[in-house]
């Protein structure tokens, strides 16, 4: 007869609650559902290899992963030229739906997702996370970072998006 | 009092509770404050339309069916310490020499009753040109593993004794400018057979553009089984762990390791092991120096070889703890550590630390 470990159990009760935020982190890294649970899913198994389900890190692990890996996605070139032909195919489709607006929408998710990918790591990462819905103190405990600052990292950060957005907009 | 931060007055715009006190205070009665609120509130209402992403809706149970139906990584034959960087030099030559060490297992196999089980503990000087031979004697047979390496970051100090039935090693007093945050690693026992195959080495040796040594007799199906672990690593330093098993880029160089496992044990089928040991030495590529060192072994059977590439380490023997061990430096003077066996355990210290502090380390370990 199969046998369950404990911490398979505890696994499963880690996926189940956690899933839809690692998710929800990669898609607001990545703009892209079907991409995001590809990374969400990799994490979770990444996860599963190496720690137990049980440790105190674990949520916190999972966030940080989440965020840093759909961020090295969308550094990587090859997934520029995919999401560029993404894109056009998906202003393509939603043409027949709501023209113009669609267009603005995939421009600056774009443009948004192009500046993230110019920016360090740690600063990408807190802006994700806290658009995530991540409590400070969640955001402090992902980066390794007291709770204090994380507001001064994502002030920092969000002046470093806005001026990265301005730098990838056509003038 | 001075003005609220950036920082405190963005985090007001998210979580107002979190402003007490004195800050509270201060904010209620400073318009300045409350003009760059509103300033900070404005961007951070822009940066969140700007991050706004298309609606996600999850099947939790279908996605957990596809992880746990995803393939188990396949193990190497080895393993790697999840928070080493490869492109750190001295835990780079580290590791390979562990890998190299294992390699070199067959080398020291008893002739009698072909059980290697060390009990001491020498250093081998290898060339880089040995490591590479060496590592090609995987392709001469294949690796199963009947119990696979599942080397683990535990959560505590427990954990990690839970997970390798060993009692973590106990530092009584680090050296100098070495952290005090510890995280424990652990694995279980592994087991891997190895099977020579005369048909693989002959393809592996023509695709390497070499000539094969003539094989043994009985040497093709011989079997190797080697037994690594348990094992269990206290390791100090302020890790950015990596954010993903396989992304090793984001991890920090420890600064000190300090592990203690089981010896490894190794026994034989089939082939004569004074055989094995005099093919192997025959093998193209390994120098002099290695099958001199080799050969002098005393008794191959419980003699642990550390090789140490010649080309970056030094190595010295030492006293540890009351018995023999080897002290390995780096001549970049970046690291250093010490290994030893005592009681059936190998214990190693390792580190971007001075080769007197790694010994006092290793002399003062519970």
């Amino acid at each position: 007869m199969a046998t369950v470990r404990p911490d398979d159990e505890a696994f499963e009760a880690l996926f189940t609650a956690e899933y839809a935020r690692v998710a929800g982190i990669a898609n607001r890294v990545l703009a892209d559902p079907h991409e995001a649970e590809d990374v969400a899913q990799e994490v979770f198994i990444d996860f599963h290899r190496l720690h137990s389900a049980g440790a105190q890190y674990a949520r916190a692990w999972l966030h940080r992963a989440a965020a840093h890996a759909a961020l090295n996605r969308l550094r990587g070139a090859r997934r520029r030229q995919r999401r560029e032909v993404l894109s056009q195919a998906a202003e393509e489709t939603s043409q027949s739906v709501d023209p113009q607006k669609q267009v603005e929408i995939n421009e600056d998710r774009r443009r948004v997702r192009q500046a993230l990918a110019r920016m360090a790591p740690k600063p990408a990462a807190v802006l994700v996370l806290r658009a995530s819905g991540l409590s400070y103190a969640e955001v402090g405990q992902a980066l390794g970072v007291g709770t204090g600052q994380v507001g001064t990292l994502l002030r920092r950060a969000e002046i470093t998006l806005r001026k990265e957005v301005g730098r990838g907009t056509p003038s | 009092m001075a003005h609220l931060a950036d920082g405190a007055l963005r985090r007001i715009v998210d979580e107002p509770d979190a402003n007490t006190g004195a800050d509270a205070r201060h904010y209620e009665s400073c318009p300045e404050c409350q003009a760059r609120y509103k300033v900070v509130a404005g961007d951070a209402a822009r940066i969140s339309i700007l991050l706004a992403a298309p609606d996600l809706k999850v099947d939790v149970a279908s996605a957990f069916d596809r992880v746990r139906s995803a393939p188990a990584a396949q193990p190497r034959f080895g393993f790697r310490l999840p928070v080493m960087q490869p492109g750190r030099r001295p835990l780079a030559l580290a590791f390979a020499a562990t890998l190299a060490a294992v390699a070199l297992l067959v080398t020291a196999l008893a002739s009698g009753d072909n059980i290697f089980s060390p009990k001491t503990i020498t250093p081998v000087p290898v060339t880089m040109a040995d490591l590479q031979s060496l590592s090609q004697l995987g392709a001469y047979g294949e690796v199963t593993w009947t119990t696979r390496p599942n080397l683990q970051i535990a959560a505590n100090e427990a954990e990690a004794q839970s997970i390798s039935g060993l009692t973590p090693p106990n530092v009584a007093k680090l050296p100098v400018g070495v952290s005090s945050t510890v995280t424990y690693a652990a694995m279980p026992k592994a087991e891997a057979v190895f099977t020579f195959s005369k048909d693989r080495a002959a393809a592996a040796a023509a695709q390497a553009g070499k000539s094969l040594p003539a094989l043994p007799a009985g040497m093709d199906g011989a079997k190797l089984t080697v037994t690594i672990g348990p094992a269990v690593a206290a390791i100090y330093g302020n890790l950015n762990k990596p954010s993903t098993g396989s992304d090793l880029t984001q991890a920090n160089l420890p600064q000190m390791i300090v592990a203690k496992s089981s010896a490894p044990v190794a026994t034989s089928t089939q082939v004569s092991v004074k055989q094995l040991e005099d093919y192997i030495l025959t093998m193209p590529g390994i120098s002099p120096e290695l099958v001199a060192a080799i050969k002098a072994i005393g008794d191959p059977s419980t003699t642990l070889p550390v090789p140490v590439p010649i080309e970056f380490g030094t190595a010295t023997r030492v006293q540890v703890q009351g018995v023999d061990g080897v002290a390995l430096g780096d001549n970049t003077g970046v690291g250093s550590g010490v290994i030893w066996i005592k009681n059936g355990v190998v214990y190693g210290v390792v580190g971007t630390i001075k080769q007197s502090d790694a010994i006092d380390v290793a002399n003062h370990l519970t």
